[in-house]
């Protein structure tokens, strides 16, 4: 008996640190306990328009940097190799858990200008874009960042940041389902197997807007690309029926890796490298992008107009995007490679890397995933709430 | 000679303000002001930009009702944990802090010990561990199973009774102690006293003991009921999306969907409802005595 809890209480918490974007209950605690403080105050500054970066002095970069990114996102003895290549000290701390949060916690600091104990943060890409709206973000100097070059050209020309100015990607991802073949006993291919009742209470979606209902509109018809309220709330109202039928477990995080792991969960939306690092343990996991469409989740490094060392900053973008540096990288997160070309250089570190079909998605695949617009503050509001009704009731 | 004494008295009636002062500074500080920011909060109608509101003071009640319609479900699913949670959390505890008063001898301090014990590990993790012991394909479920006290595809996790038994298991010290604390007070010569006077032991359960320890049972549910009331980790964890509690909807209001005025009226509701069920529970207890 005591075999049988040891092996599940050992992986829970293997698997614990293996997740990103984790929602801890702790912080978000501390959180609300600060957004709470922060309702106090009501005064709002008109965005200036985005910050210039300090005027280049041709110097290299020189003394400390800090770095805020999400927990597990960095390969062993990475910023070791770049404090040694750049004689930068680098304080690192894996502190981003959840995109809202991190902007709850940061907004009032950020908007009054004071500094928010990081140089440089990876927020997800629509979160990056909206502090970018507020004016909160500097421009990377490309100068600073001759390695851009290697950035994937589809990346580069993205809408929501022509020529990539503020916001440099640092790892793209599926959005899709994973699930456990032993337990579903059929493969799964498409939104519909969701609703199976043979899954009923197995399931989870994410709590997070757009990982959570991309999905479901393209299943119905509708697109992320161009979203619109009704789309929005049409797959709103299939999840609340959905919801309502007992038919869905959880709304999650990045812990739906645990439950997967545990077997409370049969089916779940997951993220790609998630999943590839999760198939180490238990090969019965599948990750599939369904058949009406997945979508992509771009994160992305940018420098708060707080930043305290814009030059660091911009020589650990330059050193990431390094073929060889960023493929160390890839061989930790398993996610898909945001540079261009990267086949070799994964090889070089496992010969299966550059042939895994979730870090080098088919041509097939890639058809079959969006990306979702670039939302403006109003939609994001009214579909966050929309989405809400749901998840938070 | 008359001046110093009358300094001196003057020193000693200064001398308990001085002594409250640093506690009366901190709660104004950190309860009273931060109270009165929420409050008028939940009365601001919020304008401007989506991200930094505008909240505009507007004695705007409407975010109450709005609060009352839109979340009653998880209102009345709180208090019924809540509730639940502090009946069964007494009932567990008020034979073992019995037996820990009265019957443990020597043991006494290592019992006292082993009820502490699990608190020098965090509560995120001992609620972890909980969605481990009860997973659907665990030890307990497959036993209980067995046995035919589970339908086959019967859970415990996720089910109301996980997040009631989560919200038991960690507030269970906070009604132990108390209980403890007035059990332990109480003279056993009473007990031989009704002895001598041919009570049966019942008897002199209902009519020493438990009114003796009535300011126990009263501290306990209170230090029980109040937590539980706006706990979001048990629901969170242990529970499913049929299980959240009003906590989990005030944390979403607050961190995602940034409708302040709305989760500042909905945290007042439960500060209102909480206060409530706590005066007429002291009044029915009607003891004054906390401890």
């Amino acid at each position: 008996m005591a075999n049988q809890i040891n092996p599940g209480l050992i992986s829970q918490f293997a698997i614990a640190r293996t997740t990103r974007r984790r929602f801890l209950g702790g912080s978000a605690a501390a959180a609300a306990a600060l957004a709470l403080a922060a309702c106090g105050s009501s005064s709002t500054p008109s965005p200036s328009s985005s910050s210039a970066p300090p005027p280049d002095d041709g110097k290299a970069a020189s003394g400390n940097l800090r770095i805020s990114n999400w927990p597990l996102y960095m390969a062993d003895g990475f910023v070791a190799a770049f404090q040694k290549a750049s004689g930068l000290t680098v304080d690192y701390k894996e502190d981003f858990n959840d995109n809202e949060e991190w902007f709850a916690k940061n907004k009032d600091p950020l908007s009054r200008k004071q500094d928010i104990g990081a140089d440089l943060v990876v927020p997800t890409q629509f979160m990056a874009l909206r502090v970018k709206g507020l004016g909160w973000l500097n421009e990377i100097s490309d100068t600073r960042v001759p390695n851009k070059k290697n950035l994937r050209p589809d990346l580069l020309n993205d809408p929501g940041d022509p020529g990539r100015k503020y916001t440099a990607p640092y790892m793209t991802g599926m959005v899709g389902l994973a699930y456990n073949k032993a337990a579903t006993k059929r493969p799964i291919t498409k939104i519909d197997d969701l609703w199976d009742p043979a899954f009923k209470g197995k399931v989870s979606l994410f709590s997070d807007m757009q990982d959570g209902l991309g999905m479901i509109m393209q299943s119905q018809g509708n697109s992320v690309a161009d979203p619109t309220m009704d789309g929005v709330q049409k797959a709103v109202d299939l999840v609340k029926e959905q919801k309502d039928k007992g038919q869905i477990r959880r709304f999650t995080g990045n812990d739906y890796a645990d439950d997967l792991a545990a077997g409370n969960i049969v089916v779940a939306q997951a993220y790609s490298g998630d999943v590839v690092q999760l198939q180490a343990d238990n090969p019965d996991l599948e990750f599939i992008i369904p058949e009406s469409g997945g979508d992509w989740f771009i994160d992305t490094q940018a420098i708060p107009y707080t930043t305290q060392n814009q030059h660091a900053a911009e020589a650990w973008i330059d050193y990431v995007y390094d073929r060889a540096n960023y493929a160390k990288l890839i061989a930790f997160t398993q996610y898909v490679p945001v540079l261009s070309d990267m086949t070799d250089e994964l090889n070089k570190i496992d010969p299966k890397l550059g042939a895994n079909p979730l870090i080098n998605p088919s041509d097939a695949d890639k058809a079959k995933l969006h990306t979702w617009a670039s939302l403006t503050d109003e939609q994001t509001q009214q579909f966050n709430t929309a989405y809400a009704s749901v998840t938070g009731s | 000679m008359a001046g110093g004494a009358s300094s001196n008295r003057q020193r000693s009636k200064i001398a308990p303000y001085l002594m409250i002062l640093p506690a009366l500074a901190y709660l104004a500080i950190f309860f009273v002001v931060p109270f009165w920011s929420l409050f008028r909060t939940s009365l601001s109608s919020s304008g401007g930009s989506v991200y930094l509101p505008t909240l505009t003071f507007a004695w705007d009640f409407g975010n109450y009702a709005q609060a009352l319609t839109a979340y009653q479900d998880q209102i009345v699913r709180s208090l019924t944990y809540a509730f639940a949670a502090t009946v069964i959390s007494l009932l567990i505890s008020y034979p073992l802090a019995y037996a820990i008063a009265f019957k443990s001898g020597r043991y006494k301090n290592l019992l006292l010990g082993l009820v502490i014990l699990p608190f020098f590990v965090t509560f995120l993790v001992r609620t972890l561990a909980w969605k481990t012991i009860l997973a659907d394909d665990g030890v307990v479920v497959h036993t209980l199973g067995s046995i035919g006290l589970l339908p086959s595809d019967g859970r415990l996790l996720s089910t109301s009774w996980a997040v009631i038994g989560g919200l038991v298991y960690n507030s269970m010290t906070f009604m132990i102690l108390p209980l403890y604390v007035s059990l332990e007070k109480i003279d056993p010569r009473l007990l031989e006293a009704s002895k001598d006077l041919y009570s049966t032991g019942y008897r002199a359960f209902r009519r020493i003991i438990l009114p003796l320890s009535i300011p126990g049972v009263l501290a306990g549910s209170l230090l029980v009921f109040i937590p539980a009331m706006g706990d979001f980790i048990n629901a969170d964890y242990l529970g499913s999306t049929q299980t959240t509690m009003i906590g989990n909807v005030i944390q979403k209001q607050f961190l995602v969907v940034k409708d302040y005025p709305g989760a500042a009226a909905l945290s007042f509701l439960l500060v209102a409802m909480i206060l409530v069920g706590v005066l007429s529970y002291t009044r029915a207890l009607g003891t004054e005595d906390l401890v």
